[in-house]
């Protein structure tokens, strides 16, 4: 009891000075982040078991200090790989001191941003994700509602359109952050990313109850992944329309392509129907558009068509000039942008999600692309959950279910490759045990 | 016998087709006769070689049953080229001038003689030239230079050859097998002279004779032109306006596969001087270029600037297409440069174990340790090796040691999905350590 109570109030007394700087700001303040040591009290998210009364688990830190990668994040900078990596890259100073690798591997917030309590080592801790506590911490101490705790300055990871972009500027990159293919070819490993299947993973810190369902509201998995594939396009689009990608001399940015597009064995014969491109051109990735097309052309069929046609286009202008890819890479992410908000409120039905497996199913007979593959699979998990969250699939239907996937799953041997027969037979059989 | 019979009657038919051509002397226009014409079997298809002949007389033999160059058409009728044909649009590979130009003895229709299929595949005469004009000479029993002179082509010279073979196996101004087609399906092309003339297998035997009407063959000259003549013939393709980039578009032909087409989890860049290449950057192939300047070495000529040239083409990438051209036009005339001495030079037995060494030095640096530079250092070596047997550099014991270092090195080239850099270093060193002081 006693280590509880010096818990909360050290927390409390980090966060008062930041409190006061904080206070007469109108607007939420620019959040100090306090550190992980001011999370993880026992009495807060450090405790072994749930608090009685709590609406949360209270062992969040535990699960992330435990099983969350996020925790390592920092970590795998000291590794012999990261420093062989530094050195190809051409980086002057370690890893682990390079603001390059920094931004996505910790809370790499600005030093004048760091409490005392605050360690760079922790690596992508809590505040990386829900925000410097500086602004809300107290409240949240003292027992503010959700709604409060976000106008303090908490970001809102429950809604999808946030999580994405949160997730996403790191696990896709943004306007600072960017895994180039000149990083790639220094060994840092290929990203891939779908919201819903990487939050399971994680694994959350969260449990949906009805306790988190009142205050939160309900969203389902598969509407996760809806708008996780829609800002994922748009982030795609945004790296290729910024200046600091633009091809230098006959360079392009690499990391824009289908890895598997080049990095494939001869007679791979990698074909994709989805491009228009001739034999041994190389194609941007369009696994989140193939995925985004799939859900338009249920939910938002006229969204789907402009989409689908500014995709082929910039397909083709891949083979063109830089003017037509920045256009229709502009299109793309109009048309992307424009699915966003209703995707993260369309109530998808039982049928909606037999449907879209239905079609997700079918596009991987008719191409034989790694990366559509891959979101095909995480795809399929997102809506497997949802149906079994909802009780659409129960009981004797759910292990068939399950075990179906586990199948699916285990037609990639590896991190870049995929079985194609032994996948689409365990995507059929998933179908099968998929149907009402 | 009847077939022997109609065979040697076909020959003394084309005896008479041919004497009014044989005056006119070699001819763009002469006729293709066929493979047809040169297998009698009292000319090259004789089971053994007659008495006082000068060439084994079953060259043709020896291309029907073990080089693949009799293959060259009929693979257009298998699945795998069917598959290429459908992907790039054509109806029919066995039919399309773009498989059959280099898969077959592709001349113009005019140019066929009675007896010419082309279903032959790669025959005698498209590489020794069309037989119209010295067949008769040829028969007759004039000497080399008389048929030379008739139209003959002399394969014998090596710079002749390189630009010969090299004139499909890497391509030329209206052959090319371009990224399109490798994408369809098309197989990569690794070449190196020397080497594939002794895979072929060839057709002719180094014996006095030989040497008496033609001259000793060195292997490490074949392939020290050869690598001259292919970095020549790649600079071409560069610079060839129809493989200028479209836009964003380049020719990824011209590139180093492996510089794309590897596993993600194979690691392989690295700081390389022959390159100077970023991580993530793709290269255009070198890795004749790389040997070259190895042998310029040996030569000590003050002309070996190839390799800085080089360095200046990949990074002329970063740039503009004018300066690609100027880097790529630099690296050629400096190839071309070489090719009189590498053709004057006689290459020593000093010459080839200081270039086994310099071979491995290319590779032991750090620097061309990748695929496509590791294959083209074990051939440069198996050229070596064969130099040294041939020419008596290393007794048959060393010899044997060496061939033995060889066929480890071959396996560790064997396969681009499962080469490993250190393997490949291992077997160099391995290798090495059995040269003859």
């Amino acid at each position: 009891m006693t280590r509880r109570l010096l818990g909360a109030l050290l927390l409390l007394f980090a966060a008062a000075p930041a409190l006061a700087q904080s206070q007469p700001a109108a607007q939420p303040p620019i959040g100090i982040h306090l550190g992980v040591a001011t999370c993880n009290g026992s009495s807060c998210h450090g405790a072994p078991e749930r608090p009685r009364n709590s609406y949360v688990r209270g062992n969040e830190f535990l699960i992330w200090a435990k099983q969350d990668k996020h925790h390592l994040a920092y970590n795998v900078l000291l590794d012999d790989r990261a420093k062989k990596m530094a050195q190809s890259y051409g980086l002057s100073e370690p890893p682990e001191k390079a603001a390059v690798c920094l931004d996505c591997h910790a809370d790499n917030t600005a030093a004048g941003q760091r409490g005392p309590l605050f360690q760079l080592s922790d690596g992508v801790g809590c505040e990386a994700c829900h925000g410097g506590a500086s602004g809300w911490l107290g409240i949240h101490i003292a027992g503010a509602t959700h709604a409060e705790n976000v106008a303090a300055g908490l970001y809102r990871t429950e809604q999808p359109i946030a999580r994405a972009e949160k997730c996403l500027s790191c696990h896709y990159g943004d306007e600072t952050r960017y895994v180039s293919h000149r990083l790639y070819g220094a060994g840092h490993p290929r990203l891939t990313f779908e919201l819903d299947t990487y939050t399971a993973i994680e694994p959350a810190h969260f449990v949906v109850d009805q306790g988190y369902i009142e205050r939160k509201g309900r969203v389902t998995d598969v509407q996760v992944w809806a708008v996780g594939q829609a800002i994922a396009l748009v982030k795609r689009m945004d790296s290729v329309l910024d200046p600091a990608h633009a091809p230098k001399g006959f360079w392009p940015e690499f990391a824009f392509f289908d890895c598997q597009s080049c990095h494939h064995e001869y007679g791979g014969y990698a074909r994709a129907t989805t491009t228009g491109l001739g034999p041994g051109a190389v194609k941007f990735n369009d696994a989140n558009e193939v995925m985004l097309k799939i859900i338009a052309q249920r939910v938002a069929p006229q969204a789907a068509a402009a989409l689908s046609e500014h995709m082929i286009a910039l397909h083709q202008a891949t083979i063109g000039d830089w003017d037509s890819v920045q256009r229709e890479a502009a299109g793309v992410k109009t048309a992307a942008q424009s699915l966003v908000s209703g995707l993260a409120q369309h109530d998808f039905t039982g049928d909606d999600m037999r449907a879209l497996a239905d079609a997700l199913i079918g596009a991987a007979g008719s191409d034989d692309v790694f990366s559509h593959d891959e979101q095909i699979t995480m795809a399929l998990e997102a809506i497997t959950t949802s149906l079994k969250a909802s009780g659409d699939i129960a009981g004797k239907q759910m292990a068939a279910v399950d075990s179906a996937m586990k199948a699916v799953y285990t037609a990639f041997p590896d991190s870049q490759s995929v079985q194609q027969d032994a996948f689409l037979k365990a995507l059929r059989n998933l179908q099968q045990a998929m149907r009402k | 016998m009847t077939r022997f019979l109609s065979r040697a009657l076909a020959c003394a038919a084309l005896l008479a087709l041919t004497a009014p051509a044989g005056a006119q002397n070699a001819s763009n226009n002469a006729i293709h006769l066929g493979v047809q014409s040169c297998a009698s079997d009292n000319c090259h298809g004789a089971i053994k070689p007659f008495p006082n002949s000068h060439v084994p007389q079953n060259e043709f033999f020896t291309w029907e049953y073990k080089d693949k160059h009799a293959q060259a058409f009929k693979v257009l009728n298998n699945d795998r080229s069917k598959r290429i044909a459908k992907n790039l649009g054509l109806t029919d590979a066995a039919t399309a001038p773009l498989c059959l130009d280099c898969h077959a003895d592709n001349v113009a229709p005019e140019r066929r003689g009675p007896e010419f299929l082309l279903s032959d595949g790669v025959g005698c005469e498209a590489c020794h030239g069309a037989a119209e004009g010295w067949l008769g000479t040829h028969l007759s029993g004039y000497n080399h230079s008389a048929n030379i002179k008739a139209g003959l082509y002399p394969t014998d010279e090596a710079v002749k050859r390189a630009e010969k073979c090299l004139s499909c196996h890497v391509g030329d101004s209206n052959r090319f097998v371009t990224h399109t087609m490798m994408g369809a399906g098309h197989p990569p092309m690794p070449f190196e002279l020397d080497t594939y003339t002794a895979m072929q297998p060839p057709h002719f035997v180094v014996n006095d004779s030989y040497i008496q009407r033609k001259g000793r063959p060195n292997d490490i000259a074949i392939w020290a032109i050869g690598e001259a003549v292919a970095v020549k013939m790649r600079m071409d393709l560069i610079l060839d306006p129809a493989h200028a980039p479209k836009g964003l578009n380049l020719e990824l032909s011209l590139f180093d596969c492996q510089s794309c087409h590897h596993a993600m989890s194979q690691l392989q860049w690295g700081s390389r001087a022959t390159t100077g290449l970023p991580p993530g950057h793709i290269k255009f192939f070198d890795a004749n270029a790389v040997m070259l300047a190895v042998i310029a070495g040996q030569l000590k000529t003050p002309d070996s600037d190839i390799a800085q040239h080089m360095v200046a083409l990949q990074a002329a990438l970063g740039k503009d297409w004018d300066t690609v051209k100027s880097e790529a036009n630099a690296v050629k005339s400096a190839a071309d440069r070489l090719i009189p001495a590498l053709v004057a030079h006689d290459w020593t037995r000093a010459d080839a174990i200081a270039l086994s060494h310099s071979v491995e030095a290319s590779a032991l640096d750090g620097d061309d340790v990748d695929y496509s530079g590791a294959q083209q250092q074990v051939m440069a070596l198996k050229s070596i090796v064969a130099a040294m047997k041939q020419l008596g550099f290393a007794n048959d014991q060393q010899v044997a040691a060496l061939n033995d270092a060889l066929m480890w090195l071959d396996t560790t080239v064997a396969d681009d999905r499962t080469y490993d850099q250190g393997a490949y270093v291992w077997a160099l060193k391995a290798f090495n350590a059995k040269l003859p002081q």
